[in-house]
């Protein structure tokens, strides 16, 4: 993507089949390169999950990340599902996010944790960090990362998404700042980064669809989706979490509100740094559990 | 540089004099070191990109407008929700009002030249200043004190600044509440819609720039004003704009045409000033709009 402009959008999906106008949030679904597999994205909900108050349930949480984890693998248990992402000798980090407004929520860590020491790593090579990644000997020898983040819209990089969730590997983060975070793919370069995720959980408990302050928490905009999105592939989770977003924007505002600035990063992460597809078309979203006002 | 104190005035005992921890920003002399069992327990100040410390890369929405450095505090109290008060202190009153035009959804009139109020957050601006005062629950003690300090901010920034002149432009009749953004970065131009994924106007710092929201949500058009230097920026950044949007008339010094999602666009060149409408439902609500803002230009 590059020097794309509305009336060239416009355009294009003139040629495109019908329905193709909602890409005008999201140029870069119009050049994705082609792909010949599709990447899983596995979206999971319970309308329960909030039944007791603002918490979420734990035993429900654990259960949903099980369901998920299985149908993206394709495996029949929880236990092989996590033998095949995570080996016994592995040192793993948990990049969580500690944001205080919203930040991944301690049954998500607590699931994941588990789950990986389940899978027989030992407890002293397990670690869930965010800002002190940098200085945590064990994501210091992490041989795999899972990464887990709640999506919200965020001031400068239009969501706070997985491909953002990496940042603090970064040793300047504002280095990342550059036209409205776009470059936020090629975190994954870092070597500290490179080829270790084994697994991207994006949270859509009770994502920010809208903020007003920048960089506060709003309350007024966020709303009980009670939602994992499970994936292989950081852009097609992001991209799908982002168009859950947009359907609650247009829901609540009755228009298109496209989100300010545009979350430019996804759709670079896919056309500039091939870290995956931010195309529907390319995505195979599996659906499990309440399905009501999914927006996707 | 960063300079945190915490300052835990009941366990100490210290007991200091209203008005004494005055930083930086003379308005925040204005605060109270406690009020109705709220005390200041945090002092923040942040200069220019030290303020990522603080929100990381949220900070950069400062930066796009002009930051000069953020002093505030956190209020604590037994029982009692924290309350954080944030006052950034832009380059010029003009900055101030643009990143409340970002942060916005309605225009009140509570606190300074403009403000926002919900049950667990204040924003407003006044003169270079943009101030953020929020907790994180709302109940009658947190806001009877977050409105006391607004009220006291709002009295201490004793004059107001001057909003851009390319507000007053901007045509009155079927413009949306709280529905224009001021800005001179051009990541802030598809605020409204997608226009382009890069500069396609060159916008600088040097150039006011407003997005403006027309008409009712289901027929919603947009327009888009620039003020540059000179005559030839603002020419120069119209020829790209009928070059990529309306290469089918080029000759045409206001080219008005149906694009293929049915919708209207056009554009012109008033002076230094660049006028563009975008998603118009009829072609003569676009006209319209030029007849507006052509007879201002007029008086």
């Amino acid at each position: 993507m590059g020097n794309i402009t509305r009336r060239e959008l416009l355009k294009q999906t003139a040629i495109m089949s019908a329905g193709g106008a909602i890409l005008l949030n999201r140029p870069a679904f119009a050049w994705a390169d082609e792909k010949s597999a599709k990447s899983r994205v596995v979206l999971i909900r319970d309308q329960k999950l909030f039944a007791g108050g603002d918490t979420p349930d734990a035993g429900i949480t654990e259960r949903m990340l099980d369901e998920a984890v299985c149908k993206l693998t394709n495996k029949k248990s929880p236990e092989k599902a996590w033998a095949s992402i995570i080996k016994p000798a592995d040192i793993v980090g948990i990049k969580t996010n500690q944001w205080n407004g919203l930040p991944t929520p301690p049954e998500i860590n607590d699931a994941l944790k588990a789950r990986i020491l389940g899978a027989g790593v030992k407890a002293e090579d397990v670690s869930v960090d965010d800002r002190g990644v940098k200085r945590n000997p064990v994501f210091a020898r992490a041989t795999a990362l899972i990464n887990t983040r709640p999506m919200r819209t965020h001031a400068w990089s239009g969501v706070g998404s997985l491909l953002k969730n990496y940042i603090m590997f970064a040793e300047k983060p504002s280095d990342y700042h550059e036209d409205s975070c776009a470059v936020l793919g090629s975190l994954q370069e870092l070597p500290t980064v490179k080829g270790k995720t084994r697994l991207h959980v994006l949270v859509m408990f009770t994502p920010q669809f809208h903020h007003l302050a920048p960089s506060k928490f709003s309350p007024e905009h966020s709303w009980k989706y009670s939602g994992l999105l499970v994936g292989f592939d950081p852009v097609a989770v992001d991209s799908v979490g982002l168009r859950i977003i947009e359907g609650k924007r247009r829901e609540f505002f009755k228009e298109d509100r496209p989100l300010n600035p545009p979350a430019k990063h996804i759709a670079m992460a896919d056309t500039r740094y091939h870290l995956g597809t931010s195309d529907p078309a390319k995505i195979e979203l599996i659906k499990l559990g309440w399905d009501e006002t999914s927006y996707v | 540089m960063v300079r945190i104190w915490f300052t835990f005035f009941a366990v100490c005992g210290i007991l200091l004099p209203e008005y004494c921890f005055a930083q930086k920003l003379e308005v925040m002399k204005y605060l109270p070191n406690s009020f109705e069992g709220y005390r200041v327990d945090e002092l923040l100040d942040y200069e220019g990109e030290a303020l990522f410390d603080y929100i990381n890369g949220g900070a950069e929405l400062f930066m796009s407008y002009g930051l000069k450095g953020m002093t505030g505090c956190k209020y604590s109290g037994d029982d009692l929700p924290q309350i954080t008060v944030e006052v950034y202190e832009m380059t010029s009153a003009a900055n101030a009002f643009g990143v409340y035009t970002q942060s916005r959804d309605r225009d009140e009139h509570d606190y300074g030249q403009g403000s926002q109020s919900f049950d667990d957050f204040i924003l407003f601006w006044k003169d270079r200043y943009y101030i953020i005062i929020t907790t994180h629950k709302a109940t009658p003690e947190s806001a009877r004190a977050m409105k006391h300090f607004a009220t006291r901010l709002d009295r201490a920034i004793e004059k107001n600044g001057a909003i851009p002149a390319i507000i007053s432009a901007l045509p009155k009749k079927g413009l949306a509440d709280g529905g224009y953004l001021y800005f001179h970065h051009y990541v802030w131009l598809n605020a409204y819609l997608f226009i382009a994924d890069y500069n396609i106007i060159n916008i600088t710092d040097k150039t006011d720039a407003v997005l403006a929201k027309y008409g009712e949500a289901d027929a919603r058009a947009y327009l888009l004003m620039a003020d540059y230097p000179a005559e030839a920026d603002a020419m120069q950044a119209f020829n790209r704009l009928r070059e990529k949007f309306a290469p089918e008339k080029p000759e045409d010094t206001r080219p008005l045409l149906q694009l293929e999602d049915g919708k209207w666009f056009s554009a012109w060149q008033q002076g230094r000033r660049l006028c563009a409408v975008f998603n118009g439902a009829t072609a003569e609500q676009v006209e319209n709009l030029h007849k507006v803002i052509n007879n201002l230009k007029q008086k």
